[in-house]
């Protein structure tokens, strides 16, 4: 199968273990990967803040550059809800419209790829420890994605999970939100590590990389001994 | 008496226009619904079941509920009465009363052991209310009982004084088992049904469940706030 | 602006709200039992997701033809006797009220709860005139005892108040001798305010819902006191927001089911009470003249526009209950009678961005408040088309905001903007880097840096990585 990877411009710049991780994974599980260069951001940045039209350009870059894939996958729930809220951006334009509608329906979130997609529930992977699971709010409320994480995650070898107070709340990131309001989201993101904190948990793992550069980056300022992972670096544990 | 409706034209007009209607005659709407959950709510409930409902309702909502038939009504009402510390007891005038046999108690027993009782005379006017101010308990019947919700349903008219169910400290609602009904559903279309019938709807409509109550300390519950402290529902089996 | 309370500006506000720990511990407890008995109330239900959508549908169809509900509505009322006054603008119907009160040579006023008098400061005015105003719901009448402390949930308008604070202010103004315990402190309230409810003159009441077809009107409340505030004083005054109504009882069931399951996770609550025009002949208790006030103030210019659906609001504090922000910052931080979400949403609408424009920034988009609210208002995408607002339209966005993403556009846009811009952050981060993390950024990472760490830009990018490994240099 023929799998064109959004990588996201996080992933790219700052997390490119969550890449390699990607690639790696989906190539076990069969997967031939197509990483088109010429993809930039979902605009979402722009987009949250209010910046729609410097937004739409971006945009349509990515239409143009995913045009002709098969299946879209990226490991991000946030990017990829930005991908589905194309056709409604573009509900005035036609044609931009009909493109960004099709770009919507073969995009997929990573796990929800394998495991509705793909049809695999368990990765064979293993990775020794407790470990406890960020619902970032893009990925469970807007895109919808919710069990498939759980699924793949009970199938870690090794892997002891444990249910993270409080997981439907937001961690305070919301993009331009995290220095915009940086008082109120710090208060968040604290409230969300001391749950992580209560979890006991060694390793903290999520599916956007916003929100663990967000709670990543305080638990390690304030030098909590807990590893932040990303659920394709999990799920490519052996 | 008919009374007035000022500013009217100029403030509608406006919404028309925000509407896109040319005037309000465009505006005629026809009401279907795509959605009908509330039917799919206790629906298929035999009316045994739904007293069971309104039973474990009233466990929730801090009301007694009793069961009686017309032999031991009469005695079950007055231990509630004694269980309250007894009167001032206000009533509405009801021909209902009568009808279940508690002639005997509230104008003959009651008045001997010394419980006052006030029935509801909209010729005293605004002594009933005194008389509710002062009372302990107010009786009063439930038009139609709502099992989901443990609600009774009190309609207001010259001989059912609205406060004979908030002023007084202890509130009882005598409930014919042949009033209950699923939910407020059902009630709404009775209420509806009667107006479009050509009945005028009371001019208080009252759904009270249980006794007043509020959280706004501390979101700590305090039962006993203006209305009522106490609650007990009595089933008639009329059935 | 009348909505507006509090002062300072909105940074101030919310370091005060952040620094007011029994108001966030208040706050958070809150939440997480309101959200529980929500959770519950819907989930019994087992088809809440259809409940939501009929709420929505109700309310849509009632926002299409609102004139002619509100026409209909206003029939019906005058042919029971009642009167009805069309208020533009909150003066207006201040003007009226006042007016009526001055007729009645009424002396005290007792009201319940009630967010549209709020929103026109009618208190005020009543006061103006001569009356002295009673709040008869417990949480109001506290904030009132306390020198008219702003409310800071529209459901729990003490929220941020604790017992112990209660007592002494009761102890100072109303003589209170007891101990803080919830039960005496209401217990006191109960006793003082009896007298009121016996010797007013007039009663103010909002509306939760009117209905249009019988020309009547609900008042949902736990307490009763809306039920003594329409069944003692001889004349009652009910104002209400001009989108407050449904077609018939029919509907007015379900979005009372709706409104107790969201607001406080009841079936029910206490008291519902419908009423339609005042007392009949020979009725004893209830008011012998009544006057509905219907407020625009602001309503129609969201009506037809891009915010139309915030009109489907219920006031069921939902959306508050589950907010991550408001959690945090508290109702004062708003500074509108209106928080939360829906504040944020409603606040610049009905006050302009002028005093509002940082409340849809308070967000982090994440849709909690969007998934809960009952008849389905889509708070989330509401806020982003404030900042969408802003940015296009008032020329409030910070000029360097502006140079950002006026870049961003330039940068995403392209390719190799885009690749160059990625290539040479390594460098250009250099200087603040620490292994790799960046401890102390420079411009916007400013404020990221300050209490997190923010990674350092690879310095191989996944791209390349990815090409080198096309050409078999990295596995």
């Amino acid at each position: 199968m023929k799998v064109t990877l959004f990588a996201t411009c996080l992933v790219d710049m700052f997390q490119s273990n969550v890449g390699k991780a990607t690639v790696e994974l989906l190539e076990r599980l069969g997967c031939e990967i197509i990483f088109p260069e010429s993809q930039v951001c979902c605009g979402q940045p722009a987009y949250n803040s209010g910046y729609v039209r410097e937004s739409k350009e971006a945009m349509k870059r990515m239409i143009r550059t995913f045009q002709n894939a098969e299946y879209v996958v990226s490991p991000s729930g946030s990017c990829v809800a930005m991908f589905k809220e194309y056709p409604h951006i573009f509900k005035e334009d036609h044609e931009w419209g009909l493109l960004a509608q099709q770009l919507a329906e073969k995009t997929y979130e990573l796990t929800q790829f394998i495991v509705d997609v793909l049809h695999i529930e368990d990765v064979g992977a293993q990775l020794n420890g407790k470990a406890t699971y960020h619902t970032s709010c893009h990925m469970t409320r807007l895109l919808g994605v919710k069990s498939a994480p759980m699924i793949l995650l009970n199938n870690v070898k090794g892997l002891e999970y444990t249910e993270l107070p409080g997981k439907e709340q937001c961690c305070g990131f919301g993009g331009t939100f995290s220095v915009k309001m940086a008082q109120i989201s710090e208060q968040m993101v604290d409230e969300k590590v001391t749950h992580v904190e209560e979890t006991g948990a060694d390793y903290l793992i999520g599916a956007d990389a916003g929100c663990m550069m967000n709670i990543g980056g305080r638990i390690d300022r304030t030098g909590k001994p807990i590893k932040v992972m990303h659920i394709a670096e999990v799920l490519n544990s052996r | 008496m008919k009374g007035t409706i000022q500013n009217r034209e100029k403030f509608l007009n406006q919404i028309s226009a925000r509407l896109g209607h040319n005037d309000i005659s465009n505006s005629i709407p026809q009401r279907s619904w795509k959605y009908h959950p509330q039917d799919e709510v206790l629906t298929d409930t035999s009316p045994d079941q739904l007293v069971e409902v309104l039973k474990t309702q009233c466990l929730k909502i801090h009301t007694s509920l009793l069961s009686a038939n017309l032999d031991n009504l009469a005695a079950t009402l007055d231990k509630i009465v004694t269980d309250y510390g007894g009167g001032p007891v206000v009533t509405w005038k009801d021909q209902r009363f009568s009808e279940w046999g508690l002639d005997r108690l509230m104008k003959d027993a009651w008045p001997k052991e010394n419980i006052e009782v006030h029935e509801w005379d909209y010729t005293q006017g605004a002594e009933n209310i005194r008389y509710a101010e002062k009372a302990n308990i107010g009786i009063t019947i439930s038009e139609i009982t709502l099992a989901e919700s443990g609600t009774v349903v009190l309609l207001s008219d010259k001989d059912k004084g609205r406060t004979v169910s908030f002023l007084p400290a202890c509130f009882i609602a005598l409930i014919p088992k042949s009033s209950i009904v699923p939910r407020i559903t059902q009630a709404a279309r009775i209420i509806r049904q009667k107006h479009l019938d050509g009945h005028r709807v009371a001019s208080c409509i009252n759904f009270i469940t249980g006794p007043s109550n509020s959280a706004d300390i501390e979101l700590d519950l305090v039962v006993g706030v203006h209305g009522p402290v106490k609650a007990t529902y009595i089933i008639i089996d009329d059935i | 602006m009348t909505m507006k309370i509090g002062t300072g500006d909105f940074k101030e506000r919310v370091d005060q709200g952040i620094h007011d720990s029994f108001m966030r511990g208040a706050v958070a407890g809150a939440q997480e039992r309101m959200g529980t008995r929500r959770n519950d109330a819907a989930e019994e239900l087992g088809n809440w997701e259809d409940w939501r959508s009929h709420g929505e549908e109700i309310r849509q169809h009632v926002l299409e033809h609102l004139d002619y509900y509100l026409q209909q509505l206003s029939e019906n009322i005058a042919s029971r006797g009642g009167h009805v006054f069309f208020a533009q603008t909150g003066e207006e119907a201040n003007q009226y009220i006042q007016d009526v009160v001055k007729r009645k040579n009424a002396k005290k006023v007792v009201k319940a709860k009630s967010m549209v008098t709020e929103e026109i400061a009618l208190n005020d005015c009543l006061k103006q005139a001569g009356c002295e105003v009673i709040e008869t719901d417990l949480g109001e009448y506290i904030l009132q005892v306390d020198d008219h402390d702003p409310p800071s949930h529209i459901v729990v308008p003490a929220l941020h108040k604790n017992k112990e604070q209660i007592r002494d202010v009761f102890a100072e103004r109303l003589g209170y001798q007891k101990t803080s315990k919830p039960e005496e402190l209401a217990g006191h309230a109960r006793l003082k305010l009896r007298e009121e409810f016996l010797s007013a003159d007039i009663g103010i009441t909002g509306c939760n819902f009117a209905v249009a077809e019988t020309g009547s009107f609900s008042l949902v409340t736990n307490e009763g006191n809306a039920d003594l505030v329409t069944a003692l004083p001889k004349t009652q005054i009910t104002v209400m927001g001009m989108e407050r109504l449904v077609p018939t009882f029919e509907e007015l069931e379900v979005l009372v089911s709706l409104l107790t399951r969201s607001a406080v996770g009841q079936k029910l609550t206490s008291y519902i009470t419908v009423l339609t025009g005042p007392r009949e002949e020979f009725d004893v208790d209830g008011p012998e003249e009544f006057h509905l006030v219907i407020v625009d103030n602001g309503r129609s210019q969201i009506l037809g526009g891009e915010f139309q659906s915030i009109l489907q609001c219920i006031r069921c504090a939902a959306c508050i209950n589950t907010c991550p922000v408001y959690r945090h910052v508290g109702g004062h931080s708003y500074g509108s009678i209106y928080s939360g979400p829906i504040g944020a949403v409603l606040s610049p609408l009905l006050g302009g961005y002028e005093d509002y424009k940082e409340l849809p920034y308070a967000s982090t988009l994440c849709g909690a408040c969007t998934d809960v609210c009952p008849v389905k208002i889509p708070l989330h995408q509401l806020l982003h088309k404030h900042r969408q607002n802003i940015v296009e339209n008032t020329g409030q966005a910070p000029i360097s905001e502006k140079l950002a993403m006026k870049a961003f556009g330039l940068g995403a846009a392209s390719p190799s903007l885009y690749k160059l811009g990625s290539k040479i952050a390594p460098a250009a981060m250099n200087p603040f880097t620490q292994g790799d993390k960046i401890k102390k950024g420079p411009g916007p990472l400013k404020a990221w840096t300050e209490i997190r760490d923010f990674p350092a830009p690879n310095k191989e990018r996944f791209r390349d990585w990815y090409k080198n490994r096309d050409k078999g240099g990295n596995q």
